[in-house]
């Protein structure tokens, strides 16, 4: 059988090509080749120049304008075929022999070997020797020999080519002639044409008789097919008639059919158009004709079955070919599939393949891709039981054709098409969907049976062949796509071919197709510093405003944007930073994989990876880290890694495996790789939008003295110092400190100005900034009061869980401007700032624990003396800021103020109960600030502040602490206690006290501020005891009482003695009062308000057992002078004397008492008195004043 | 004598192959089925040219192979029902009559709650109650 027939076979003039004189070197035999085969169609308009027969054409209807000659060049000749006779298109008709003149000097002798050669080709009639590029010398020899040498001489192909042409018409027209000679000798002498049909035959005498007819016919038929050789369609017919009636006549089926096929084509080339269908139905029909013709005959001898069935073959493939079209698919596939059944009945394999091979095309070309795949695997099975190297390639390249129909294809074959549509931009923007095409592949990859059986085959030819790369690639698709049908010992047998494979291949080649391990995207780990990069606004010179989370919450809601935009996360990476990426690798099969080497591979070029090498055992899924460091500004693309595995450099894309992972959840795909590893189900991680900014700064931080945490007792205060150092290369030039976290008021103090001065830091440089602590309060409900054992063990993990305060650094550097060229579509274009966040690690135990605080009142009254009081000094008005100097006498005793007047009635102390479940002892001391500090003091602490006597309290001891309040009494009683802060006192005297409440707690913040409770314990550790809730509670209620001075003060002391009683006595007697004896005595009001206060007033005295000892029926004391009733009128802050005398008849202890009841009282001593409605008298009552009196005796 | 059934997924992905043959030809089935899906893609590609009506669900022989004849079924939702069968000579209506018994007998596995479309079906019943189909059809045909 012949390859490629069609229609036109039996016009095309076959030209044996021979290389001839000497070697040619390849590529320019190939050029001389390739030159020659452009010209197979020589129009019979071109060639008549050179057609110089004189005599009669037998070709009468030559279409001299239209018709043209085909030939067909067949390089290196073959051997004359046996069936040449009936079919003279079969012929070799012309021998052209190519001669490269530089390999061969003489070219008399390649003459001399040229005509040798021809002589092989008994049928060729014409000879031609084409030589090419002679030298001068043999131009000038070949130009006077006569002989079939051709010569081109050298130039330029165009005019080369004119020439080859022109030399082709002359070898076209000499063709003609010799046909016209070949016919016309036919017709007239007759010629004997056999096939091999007839070689056994015996001529009988009846036999010769019908032989002699047969012979007219198949001389008819022969003519025929001259003259279709010869362009002659209609003399071509004619012949072809008269053969066919011949052959009918005598029952010559074999030629008959030959006949019908060359009057089938002959009417093709007549009607150019062969479309038109009467045409069309008549070629078809007479080419059934032709195959039942050729069956026939072969049934009739059935011992020649094999070598007629050919024809029949050929002649279904050229019906097949003609009628190749997508509307008569029926009618072709029933011709291609019953000449596919006939190949059993082909002896020749080599028919066989022709056959497959042409049935395949055709199949292809009439679009039905699964059937020309399967008869191209015919084909491939066909070359594979030839065993030799070339048969092997050629099963190698046809299986590979069939790939794409099976959907197994090699990556690097059908990328070539698909990979400028889909390159990078889909890579990016559709990480989570699947491509359309991708799930039809997933489906089709169904047919597992077929697609393991042809890609063994494959690997099967390659190794055959040689070709180690596709052996390679055919055993990674095999083992990627069809591990789990493979038992293990075959997986280990694909693996060991891979790297036979490998070891024929040079190192760091790279294959299109990747094998094992499965690589997923796992996450991107986002590094604190490069999360930590804010965008700078460079209008907003607080950019780092707003940019820290503000609230408790890690995430809240308005700072995570619409949902919409939710799917794509921004990834920053710095120019220069290391970064990682985890991917998870699986190997589901049952041999250790050793990758050599795995990296990310990125498109976009400006990134360094670093390559690690991992050790899959058998069945196992590995998460690794792929690092490396971004090289320049810009988006980084990173659609897979790159994998050297197998001795191959192969790419691995997560949107493959994606689409793998996507295919098991939906069933279409064997296996998913990661889950029969063990490895969890992960959803799918898309490649975020990753950019590349220039080179930050990066601070790093770092506690002097370690970075563990420090454990402070609560309220201590600590100093921590804190090491900053800039590690990036890019100076830092802004920087900005704020508190975030936690707790944020335990830090009292951050010596930013140490930073800022420091500005800017430059690449090394490091600065230490000190932070003062103070440690928070554990919350109670924490701590369980009850089990003081426990309470060490629960604030220690109160100190775990993120209490402390977070020290939040944002810094930049210079804010130049980026050529914006490098930033496409970015809207800032000054590098961004960073952020730098610094816990305080604080683990804060239990320390003195405050029980409870309380209010106690202390009395002691007052003794009656002469010189009592001293003359106050502020009395010429002054505002209530100058305190008065109380008296001198007493600020000695530190906190203890004795108010002359009132003694120490009503003497106000707080009294706080202090505990120690820790297990150190605690020293306290409380230091009441004093507003002014005008007066020295003699307490060991600084000037203004009083200090109590420190209190030691042992470990799980309690301990009272009491703190005297009197130093907060206002000396005066006024408006503007109330009014301090508020403008809206004032005119209106009812408001007082509807302003109560926030001026009650401002002042009592304001007492409670200036009492400090502070501790030390051991040598290192001092705080301050948060104790201002308490606080607050217990002064409550009473803070006017502390604060403001009661409205008036009375106090009283003896009247000076007269001069003329003896100065022993007076000595001795100096401040004692006697019986029997009248006594002069003042009482000392004292008007505490900036109002005039009008009064009654009333002075009494009571024995020890308390009764009034001035009036009644038992009065024991006698009087002069007023008593009660006195009406009086003491101006603003005056003080004014009463005198009156005391006669006492019994000696003891008696106690005077001054009230008064206030008329016309103010608002503000309404106030003051509590009282509730306006027209309730005002009653003052003094401290009672002891008198001792003696008796006389 | 039927050889195979066949179910071809809407993807052109198999479904389902049951051979009722003896030998081991499980690749030259599949390989059967795999081409005739040329024939059902064009069909169903160009529904005019191949003239067949618009609700017909039944695709006729699909190809001639050397021992076996392919016949086709295309459900409207283009699942594809393929029969090879042996037999030279088997009537257009003893084939539907096959395939519409073959739908039934697909609807009733795939309206198995726990079966996911686009999967294999693996349901046993559906073998068995294939197998019964076969075996009537090739008891009629043998009659």
């Amino acid at each position: 059988m012949e390859p490629d027939v069609s229609m036109e076979t039996c016009r095309i003039i076959r030209i044996a090509v021979l290389p001839t004189g000497g070697e040619i070197p390849a590529d320019i035999l190939r050029h001389y080749i390739s030159m020659l085969s452009q010209f197979n169609t020589v129009d019979l308009s071109s060639i008549s120049s050179f057609y110089v027969e004189h005599q009669k054409s037998p070709f009468a209807h030559q279409p001299w304008d239209s018709g043209s000659l085909l030939f067909k060049f067949v390089i290196g000749g073959e051997s004359a075929s046996a069936w040449e006779d009936f079919q003279s298109n079969r012929k070799i008709l012309a021998v052209v022999g190519i001669c490269h003149c530089p390999s061969c000097p003489d070219l008399g002798e390649v003459a001399n070997d040229f005509a040798k050669e021809c002589t092989d080709y008994k049928s060729s009639l014409v000879h031609r020797c084409f030589a090419f590029s002679p030298s001068d010398a043999q131009l000038e020899a070949g130009g006077n020999k006569e002989n079939d040498l051709v010569l081109f001489p050298p130039s330029d192909r165009r005019s080369q080519e004119l020439h080859m042409q022109t030399m082709l018409q002359d070898l076209a027209a000499s063709l003609l002639m010799e046909f016209e000679k070949y016919v016309l000798r036919a017709e007239s002498v007759g010629t004997i044409l056999k096939t091999p049909l007839d070689s056994q035959a015996g001529f009988g005498s009846e036999e010769m008789i019908k032989a002699k007819k047969k012979r007219l016919g198949r001389a008819q038929k022969t003519i025929g097919d001259y003259c279709l050789l010869a362009a002659s369609p209609l003399d071509a017919n004619a012949h072809y008639t008269t053969g066919i009636e011949l052959a009918r006549l005598t029952g010559d089926v074999f030629w008959h059919a030959g006949a019908l096929e060359g009057s089938a084509c002959a009417l093709l080339i007549d009607r150019e158009d062969n479309r038109d269908p009467v045409i069309e139905e008549e070629v078809k029909y007479r080419y059934y004709n032709v195959i039942q013709l050729y069956r026939r005959s072969s049934v009739s001898d059935s011992a020649q079955r094999a070598s007629t069935v050919r024809f029949e073959l050929e002649a279904a493939l050229k019906l097949a070919r003609y009628l190749c079209r997508h509307e008569l698919a029926k009618e072709v596939v029933e011709l291609l599939m019953g000449a596919a059944d006939c190949a059993k009945s082909l002896i020749d394999a080599n028919d066989r393949l022709i056959l497959f091979i042409e049935v395949a095309r055709l199949f292809g070309t009439l679009g039905y891709q699964r059937k020309a795949a399967f008869f191209s695997r015919q084909v491939a099975q066909l070359y594979l039981q030839q065993d030799n190297t070339c048969a092997s390639i050629s099963a190698m390249k046809v299986l590979s054709m069939t790939a794409k129909a099976y959907h197994i294809e090699s990556k690097g074959s059908s990328y070539k098409s698909s990979a400028c549509s889909n390159e990078s931009g889909s890579s990016h923007a559709e990480g989570g969907k699947l491509h359309p095409s991708s799930i039809v592949s997933l489906y089709e990859s169904q047919w597992s049976t077929l697609q393991m059986v042809v890609l063994r085959e494959i690997l099967l030819s390659s190794v055959r062949a040689g070709d180690p790369l596709a052996a390679w690639s055919a055993a990674a698709r095999l083992l990627r796509s069809y591990y789990p049908l493979i038992t293990p010992v075959g997986q280990s047998g694909l693996a060991s071919s891979l790297s036979n494979s490998a070891e024929r291949l040079p190192s760091g080649i790279r294959c299109a197709d990747s094998a094992l391990p499965f690589i997923r995207l796992h996450s991107f780990p986002v590094h604190p510093s490069q999360a930590d990069i804010i965008k700078r606004n460079p209008n907003n010179e607080g950019w780092w405003m707003g940019s820290a989370p503000s609230g408790p919450f890690i995430y809240t809601p308005f700072s995570k944007g619409s949902p919409n935009d939710s799917t794509k996360h921004e990834i920053t990476w710095i120019v220069g930073e290391p970064i990682d990426v985890l991917v998870e690798l699986a190997n589901p099969c049952g041999f250790d994989l050793i990758v050599d080497s795995i990296y990310l591979s990125v498109q976009s070029g400006n990134f360094d990876p670093f390559p690690v090498s991992v050790n899959l055992p058998p069945n196992s899924a590995k998460v690794i880290s792929l690092s490396g460091v971004p090289t320049k500004v810009g988006p980084v693309i990173i659609p897979g890694c790159t994998v050297h595995c197998f001795g191959v450099i192969t790419e691995h894309l997560f949107k493959e495996v994606d689409n793998i992972l996507h295919g098991a959840a939906q069933g279409l795909v064997l296996s998913d790789p990661f889950r029969c590893c063990g490895s969890g189900k992960l959803k799918t991680v898309s490649v975020p939008n990753i950019s590349v900014v220039p080179p930050l700064p990066l601070l790093v931080s770092h506690v002097v003295g370690g970075d563990g945490a420090a454990v402070l007792y609560e309220g201590e205060i600590h100093n921590i110092r804190i090491s900053i150092g800039n590690a990036g290369s890019v100076p830092v030039e802004q920087a900005h400190i704020s508190l975030s976290g936690k707790n944020q008021d335990s830090v009292l103090s951050i010596a930013d100005e140490a930073l800022m001065s420091a500005l800017p830091l430059k690449p090394g440089a490091q600065v230490t900034l000190p932070v003062t602590l103070k440690a928070w309060k554990l919350s109670l409900v924490d701590v369980d009061p009850n089990s003081g054992k426990n309470a060490f063990t629960s604030s220690a993990r109160m100190s775990k869980d993120g209490s402390s305060p977070l020290l939040v650094f944002h810094y930049a550097g210079p804010s130049t401007y980026i050529a914006s060229t490098e930033i496409s579509g970015s809207s800032s274009s000054i590098p961004p700032g960073r952020r730098l966040i610094v816990p305080l690690h604080v683990c804060v135990q239990q320390g003195l624990r405050f029980v409870k605080a309380r209010l106690l009142s202390m009395d002691i009254p007052a003794r009656i003396s002469e010189n009592l009081p001293a003359p106050n000094k502020i009395l010429e008005g002054s505002s209530n800021k100058e305190i008065p100097t109380t008296p001198t006498h007493q600020t000695d005793n530190s906190l203890m103020k004795i108010d002359p007047y009132k003694g120490s009635w009503g003497l106000r102390l707080l009294e706080l109960e202090l505990s120690n479940p820790t297990d150190v002892a605690f020293e306290v001391n409380v230091y009441v600030h004093l507003d002014k500090p005008k007066k020295p003091c003699n307490t060991v602490d600084t000037d203004e502040d009083l200090c109590c006597s420190r209190t030691r309290i042992d470990r799980d001891y309690s301990s009272r602490v009491l703190i005297p309040l009197e130093h907060f009494k206002l000396p005066v009683i006024d408006d503007s206690f109330f009014s301090k802060d508020h403008k809206v006192a004032g005119d209106d005297g009812s408001s007082i006290l509807k302003q109560s409440k926030a001026e009650l707690t401002a002042s009592i913040n304001n007492l409670i501020s200036k009492i400090k409770v502070r501790w030390q314990s051991g040598r290192n550790s001092s705080g301050e005891l948060n104790i201002k809730d308490a606080f607050q509670s217990a002064l409550q209620s009473s803070v006017m009482d502390i604060l403001l001075p009661d409205p008036l003060t009375f106090g009283f002391r003896l009247k000076s003695r007269v001069e003329e009683e003896s100065s022993s006595k007076a000595r001795l007697t100096k401040g004692a009062v006697f019986a029997h004896e009248m006594t002069g005595m003042e009482a000392l009001i004292r008007n505490n308000t900036r109002e005039m206060i009008t009064m009654t007033l009333s002075i009494t005295c009571r024995d020890i057992a308390g009764d009034n000892c001035i009036e009644g029926k038992k009065s024991t004391v006698l009087w002069s002078g007023v008593l009660s009733g006195v009406a009086i009128e003491v101006p603003p802050l005056q003080e004014i004397t009463h005198s009156f005398s005391l006669y006492f008849l019994v000696p003891g202890e008696y106690t005077l008492l001054g009230a008064a009841v206030i008329d016309n009282a103010t608002d503000i001593l309404r106030a003051r008195a509590h009282t509730i409605s306006p027209d309730e008298p005002i009653f003052c009552r003094g401290s009672p004043f002891g008198v001792q009196v003696l008796g006389t005796a | 004598m039927i050889v195979c059934v066949a179910v071809i997924g809407q993807q052109n992905n198999p479904l389902f192959l049951q051979s009722f043959t003896q030998e081991d030809d499980d690749l030259k089935l599949h390989h059967i089925v795999h081409c005739s899906l040329d024939v059902i893609d064009e069909r169903v590609n160009n529904p005019k040219r191949s003239g067949i009506a618009v609700n017909e669900a039944f695709l006729g022989l699909l190809y001639p192979t050397e021992s076996y004849k392919v016949y086709g079924y295309l459900t409207n939702t283009k699942v594809k029902f393929i029969l090879i069968t042996a037999d030279p000579e088997v009537r257009d209506a003893d084939a539907r009559n096959f395939f519409r018994k073959f739908h039934v007998a697909y609807v009733d596995a795939v309206s198995n709650p726990f079966h996911v479309p686009g999967k294999k079906i693996t349901s046993t019943s559906f073998s068995r109650k294939l197998r019964s189909i076969v075996d009537n059809l090739g008891s009629i045909t043998t009659v």
